[in-house]
């Protein structure tokens, strides 16, 4: 195979799910001694058969759980499938998770050396690689002090830099590109370029589907772990688009809330940026979601995950995310708190949204407080001179 | 299968970093640093010496019992604190062995090998406090540098066992501990088997059973070489030798067999 190649025949992985369902307190007792109850397989992929050539561009699209990142991480080698085989040749460089392997406490370019061992890089070349990652990054004055005195914006570009930085002959991109700023971003994005005019192969996934029309000449859909449609981006994403308006004219969203009620908010209020109360914002308009949460423990509980979703007036999430996934300080709460969480949309498609509420600790496995489709806000996009533009007019004699 | 050509260069690149690590992070911010490592088990041995020489007067019975507490002592943490370390290695650095491929084995590994760095130090300290109160060593000395090697390959082996059942069954860790305490006391660290000329266990018969204790060989042969300065017994060679390649080789094949696994369980 040539640098740069891919090919998944017939990959299979299956995820083990655990189910602890206690229904009484006897089986919960007898839970505490045998925990994991009921074992099932999840297949995450059935039976996938990709071939990708050199320079290829490629999107993965697909609803949550259709196998998306699971693909992405047998490409980068983290899963093995389970059957089948997958093999590439080439330098990977992976954009799964930026800035993983650095460490706090070590200056951003002691972190640099560690993961430039980590990703199999010699020495030397990394020591000639540090000041290029730097000056990419906009952080070559930083490099000595500590990556925890680093905002989120400089640690996402250092992880960026980095993991570009190994003139890959893949590169495997899971939805980061929310790095910084907007400038930033746009440099990002460069750099992405540049690596597909260089004729790199690029494997993106991502729910954005203008930005995988843009960079990408073909895409796959999965869903449920199988390969729906492989073609060019744009038969894809009609196929991909027309199956999910189908699949969401049917459901109506009717608030739902449940939970443990261990945390609660006490109170929920959206604010626009001017900190008035409202339900309807425009165009770069900040959403503030203020709240009151509660705890009825007696002492200070931590590591709580505050999370939010944006749905579509049938049900169809849009966003969703929280600020464990988003690298943001997760919430302690002792006894009342009161927090708020600033959304800022750029809202291509105006129109009645859901917005939903929820309090987590996914690492204990509770749900505290569930809100979904609780709070209805309209989008609504600014008044635009002149409304119309002439595309074109053509006149015809016969 | 994808992966990047991890060679042995590679390797011992990543380790070298992920010890160094290890040790940059754990001293940060901490005024005694590595004296830490030393001061441990001075501690344990000043409540030893009182206990086992003014509350239960064996220790009595072995001149300059400190110091032969301390010959063993410092080996143990070693083993205790290594272990420790090991058995979470993989479950505190789950985001990072689910977002890059690199050889995981390093983690457990890396661990116990910062601290054999800190024992080498250890030891070094601990050798000028014996030549000071007149245990000199013997050309025995040498035979240390085998002897860690095979302690670390053990150390290693148990430690890449226990990062793996971890993963399944958080309980591990728990376990360990109490494992630990048991062990300390069923091992020749505050009394010798048959190292040192002293008879403190009166049943032979016992002193044979506890020498199948897997880290038996390693504590009798730091006996001899430091404390006692001779050469250590056969059959403390032979107990550790096994021991280490038996845990080691297990390790291996284990951690192997479960990779992929517990690579999804994270």
């Amino acid at each position: 195979m040539k640098p740069g190649g891919i090919l998944m025949k017939n990959v299979t992985l299956d995820y083990r799910l655990y189910h602890d369902r206690a229904v009484s307190l006897r089986d919960t007792m007898l839970n505490l001694f045998n925990r994991r109850t009921r074992v099932e397989k999840f297949r995450a992929l059935d039976d996938v058969s990709v071939k990708i050539d050199p320079g290829e561009s490629l999107a993965i699209i697909g609803s949550n759980g259709a196998g998306k990142s699971t693909t992405l991480k047998i490409l980068a080698g983290i899963y093995r499938p389970t059957s089948g085989t997958a093999a590439s040749s080439g330098r990977i460089a992976s954009l799964l998770d930026l800035g993983v392997g650095f460490h706090p406490d070590l200056t951003g370019e002691e972190n640099l050396m560690l993961n430039g061992a980590m990703l199999g890089l010699g020495r030397n070349d990394m020591k000639k690689l540090v000041p290029e990652i730097a000056d990419f990054a906009q952080l070559s004055r930083f490099m000595d002090t500590p990556v925890k005195y680093y905002s989120n914006g400089m640690f996402m570009r250092l992880g960026f830099s980095l993991a570009t930085a190994v003139n890959p002959d893949i590169l495997l991109i899971d939805e980061v590109l929310a790095v910084g700023d907007v400038e930033f971003q746009e440099k990002c994005y460069r750099r992405i370029w540049d690596f597909r005019k260089m004729g790199k192969t690029i494997i993106f996934v991502s729910h954005d589907l203008e930005a995988v029309s843009k960079l990408c000449a073909r895409a796959i859909w999965l869903h449920e772990g199988k390969v729906k449609m492989d073609g060019n981006t744009e038969d894809t994403l009609s196929g991909y688009l027309e199956s999910m308006q189908k699949r969401h004219t049917y459901t109506t969203a009717t608030p739902k809330e449940w939970g443990t009620r261990e945390i609660w908010f006490e109170s929920v209020r959206l604010k626009n940026s001017n900190g008035i109360p409202t339900r309807t914002f425009g165009k770069g308009e900040s959403i503030i979601v203020e709240t009151v949460i509660k705890s009825r423990s007696a002492t200070p509980v931590d590591n709580v995950v505050f999370g939010f979703s944006i749905h579509r007036a049938d049900g169809e999430v849009i966003i969703g995310t929280n600020n464990l996934e988003m690298n943001q300080s997760l919430i302690c709460i002792d006894g009342s708190l009161n927090s708020s969480i600033e959304i800022i949309l750029d809202i291509e498609e105006p129109g009645t949204y859901i917005l939903g509420l929820a309090l987590t600790d996914p690492e204990a496995g509770m749900d505290y407080h569930w809100q979904e489709y609780f709070y209805p806000i309209t989008l609504i996009e600014e008044r635009k001179y002149p409304p119309l533009r002439l595309s074109r007019a053509v006149w015809k004699q016969e | 299968m994808i992966s990047g050509n991890w060679g042995m260069g590679r390797l011992v690149l990543l380790m070298e970093s992920l010890v160094a690590k290890d040790l940059k992070v754990r001293y940060k911010r901490s005024v005694l640093g590595f004296g830490w490592f030393l001061l441990k088990p001075l501690f344990s041995m000043v409540v030893y010496y009182f206990v086992f020489t003014r509350i239960l007067r064996f220790g009595g019975a072995i001149p300059h019992f400190s110091l032969f507490l301390l010959t063993g002592l410092l080996p143990w943490n070693f083993f205790s604190s290594s272990l420790s370390a090991a058995t979470s290695s993989l479950l505190d650095n789950h985001r990072l062995i689910r977002s890059i491929y690199f050889p995981r084995m390093s983690l457990p590994a890396a661990e116990v090998t910062a601290n054999l760095v800190h024992l080498i130090l250890a030891l070094a300290v601990l050798e000028v406090l014996l030549i000071s109160f007149g245990h000199y060593p013997g050309i025995s000395l040498v035979m240390i540098l085998p002897a860690l090697i095979l302690l670390t390959m053990m150390t290693a082996g148990i430690g890449m066992l226990l990062s793996i059942g971890n993963v399944f069954y958080r309980d591990v860790r728990q376990f360990i501990e109490v494992l630990l305490l048991a062990w300390f006391y069923a091992s020749p660290i505050i009394y010798p088997l048959d190292s040192i000329g002293v008879d403190i266990i009166q049943s032979q018969k016992l002193v044979q059973i506890l020498k199948f204790n897997p880290v038996s060989g390693f504590m009798e042969i730091m006996h001899s070489i430091f404390y006692a300065g001779t050469w250590p017994s056969l059959w403390c060679w032979i107990s550790l030798g096994s021991w280490s390649f038996a845990f080691l080789s297990a390790g291996i094949i284990v951690f192997r067999k479960a990779e992929p696994i517990v690579v999804k369980e994270l």
